[in-house]
């Protein structure tokens, strides 16, 4: 059969692949040069990302709330380096998302969301409540239309938005430097073929690596479609890839609906407790911070951090093992809330992720009650462990060691549960790069042609083949692969026999389509293949286990070794073969 | 086969915004005009609930997302 598929070519001077909050941040940023902006998205902007129907809350430092506190700058940072990433994390990366993260807030501000009700007796009307840090630093937001406004506001600025691309592959120059990218039209079932000065990766992480738990494709607690396609691009493009070791266990949280909401802190704090089938309380319920007497004293922020380490094991217990002690069932119970709190929660889980549906399935399809009714507390599918510490490697200014490629948000590697305000802060930066390298170069540069006909060979042998298999055999049998052999112990001898399965199937199994749609889903899975592979390949490399803050466990080196393994493991292809590195951590 | 998003044909004016944004893709524009989309691909569904939040009536119940049994949640208490 004749090879018909269309190519459309598209010059740009700045590229940004994904248009989650990262993505649209920077494409928002980069127009504010005198440069041609096209973002590129697999699904539709207005609706797509972790972000996509909304997130409740972010992080930052707050000037106004806590300079009168008594709190500096390093004292979050310290807060976020030892409480929550223990040590394992970018440190320098980390400084400027701590430091801008309340600038690109001010930015959103502008954008028409809003951050400050008349209700709050913080400076600034800001509502501040308690998630990981020893400093107050997380606050709410009306942020279920996030992305509309965002895409709005890159729109206005005269960005081109192309929905409905999945891309594919990073094209260099013999010279190492980026010269543009490749893409399928997952409706128009066409060809896109990029040339670019500069180019941002920001499609955030990967899902669907292992069954979710309740059986139902796609129900996942992050995005489905999200599936590690920046992370497939860049190490087939010969960069290095880290941490992808830490795919974690499942955690518990509102059992089915994968809809974590965290307890005792985050959306259903203040009245959310957990109980068992008796009614006793596992995890007691938190209050409100109390500005009245907290904004009184300066804190002191050795203790206040001190005690919150302190308390934090208590706060989540391990409801596995407990599981196994037979106090099961547990509960998520608002049922001590005043109508005052309850209304709260309501409302922040209306605006995060997607707990505006699941508040009206609820409600209106169960008629559930939290001031009456339980929720039962269950396992979530397992995931790629704390919001983004696998990733892409990138400088101080976010590039990666192809010249002219950036990336941002949980593209980025090495940055643990910087969440949110990690994608705004680093997303603005990417495109503020992204625009000044452009603006260096005066034309753009030719693009190898190999890859763009190896791509069409590839879609049109996907409808070519009639024994190929659907994307959807080939997904299962991947994730079986990664629960069996990866699974929450590992050992070496395992490891290998499932990275030997995987290649096999690599290298025997062809996949078919029958439409554009379905050429999407099978681009998908060889990402999500490749994915695989890193969390295998990783898996084997550290030879240690690092349970805390990742549940990594390796049954044949059960102890955590420090000495050897405090660096992110990176993994590359070089020559065909894969080649690993260690990435100190300097702090 | 999964149903996971109901159309209220009475109410859905057919303006396509949800085949617009389903961030998954499954739902296809219907042939005639003003008639609510099709479910082309019920099971590749991500429960995220765009549709439904970015419909203009869904307030006048144009359309409903509904899990399916296995998705359902385990309640306990009050009157149950």
């Amino acid at each position: 059969m004749e090879n018909n598929i269309e190519v459309v070519s598209i010059d740009t001077d700045v590229l940004i692949i994904g248009g989650g909050l990262a993505g649209c941040m920077a494409a928002i940023k980069a127009r504010e040069y005198d440069l041609g902006v096209t973002l590129v998205e697999k699904a539709n902007t207005m609706a797509s990302g972790c972000a996509g129907t909304g997130v409740d809350h972010m992080w930052a430092y707050i000037p106004p709330v806590h300079e009168k506190m008594g709190y500096a700058i390093e004292d979050l940072i310290e807060s976020h380096t030892k409480g929550i990433a223990h040590g394992f994390i970018d440190p320098g990366l980390l400084h400027m998302i701590a430091r801008e993260s309340y600038n690109r807030m001010l930015d959103l501000e502008s954008f028409g969301l809003n951050f400050r009700y008349e209700d709050s007796p913080f400076p600034g009307k800001f509502r501040v409540v308690t998630q990981f840090h020893s400093v107050p630093s997380t606050f709410n937001f009306d942020g279920k239309d996030v992305k509309v406004h965002l895409t709005k506001e890159a729109k206005k600025r005269g960005v081109k938005i192309i929905n409905r691309v999945t891309m594919v592959d990073v094209l260099t120059t013999p010279e190492g430097r980026i010269s543009g990218a490749l893409g399928v039209g997952t409706r128009d079932g066409k060809i896109y073929s990029f040339k670019a000065k500069a180019v941002v990766s920001s499609t955030g992480r990967v899902n669907r690596l292992t069954r979710s738990l309740t059986g139902v494709w796609g129900n996942t607690r992050l995005p489905a479609y999200e599936t590690g396609d920046g992370r497939s691009m860049a190490f087939r493009a010969g960069l290095p890839i880290i941490n992808m070791e830490f795919l974690s266990p499942s955690a518990f949280a509102i059992g089915n609906f994968e809809l974590n909401l965290g307890a005792p802190r985050n959306t259903t704090q203040p009245a959310g407790s957990i109980v068992d089938g008796d009614g006793k309380v596992i995890v007691p319920r938190t209050h409100f911070y109390d500005w009245d007497n907290l904004g009184k004293n300066r804190v002191d922020t050795t203790k206040a951090l001190h005690e919150m380490l302190g308390t934090r094991p208590s706060e989540r217990p391990d409801y596995f093992s407990m599981h196994h002690q037979g106090k099961g069932p547990f509960y998520l119970d608002l049922t001590g809330g005043t109508e005052e709190e309850i209304r709260y929660i309501e409302w922040s889980i209306s605006h995060e992720g997607k707990g505006s549906y699941f508040l009206e399935y609820l409600k209106n399809q169960e008629g559930f009650d939290f001031r009456k009714d339980k929720l039962e507390w269950l396992p979530n599918s397992r995931e790629m462990a704390g919001t983004a510490s696998s990733g892409l490697v990138v400088n101080e200014n976010l590039e990666t060691d192809i010249k002219g490629l950036f990336a941002a948000g949980d593209e980025v590697g090495g940055l643990p549960w910087v969440c949110a305000p990690g994608a705004f802060t680093m997303g603005w930066y990417a495109g503020e790069m992204a625009a000044k390298e452009a603006m260096n170069q005066k034309r753009f540069s030719d693009v190898n042609g190999t890859k763009l006909d190896a791509l069409r060979e590839f879609c049109h042998q996907l409808f070519d083949k009639k024994d190929g298999l659907h994307w959807r055999e080939v997904e299962i049998a991947v994730q079986n692969i990664v629960d069996h052999y990866a699974g929450n112990a590992r050992t070496e001898k395992m490891l290998l026999r499932g990275l030997e399965r995987l290649k096999d199937i690599k290298s025997n199994v062809s996949l078919r389509a029958e439409t554009p749609h379905e050429m999407g889903r099978c681009l998908e899975v060889n990402s999500i293949l490749d994915n695989a592979e890193m969390v295998l390949r990783g898996s084997i490399e550290r030879k240690e286990s690092r349970r805390i803050p990742f549940g990594f466990y390796r049954a044949d080196f059960p102890e955590n070794n420090d000495k050897d393994y405090f660096v992110f493991l990176g993994q590359r292809l070089s020559g065909g073969e894969v080649e690993f590195s260690r990435i100190e951590i300097k702090h | 086969m999964f149903r996971p998003v109901v159309f209220n044909d009475e109410v859905c004016d057919g303006c396509n915004l949800c085949v617009e944004i389903c961030p998954s893709d499954i739902l296809e524009r219907s042939p005639t005009k003003g008639k609510p989309p099709i479910v082309r691909y019920p099971e590749e569904c991500c429960y995220d609930g765009a549709c439904w939040l970015r419909c203009p009536l869904r307030d006048k119940g144009a359309i409903k997302v509904v899990p399916p049994l296995p998705m359902k949640v385990s309640i306990f208490g009050g009157n149950r």
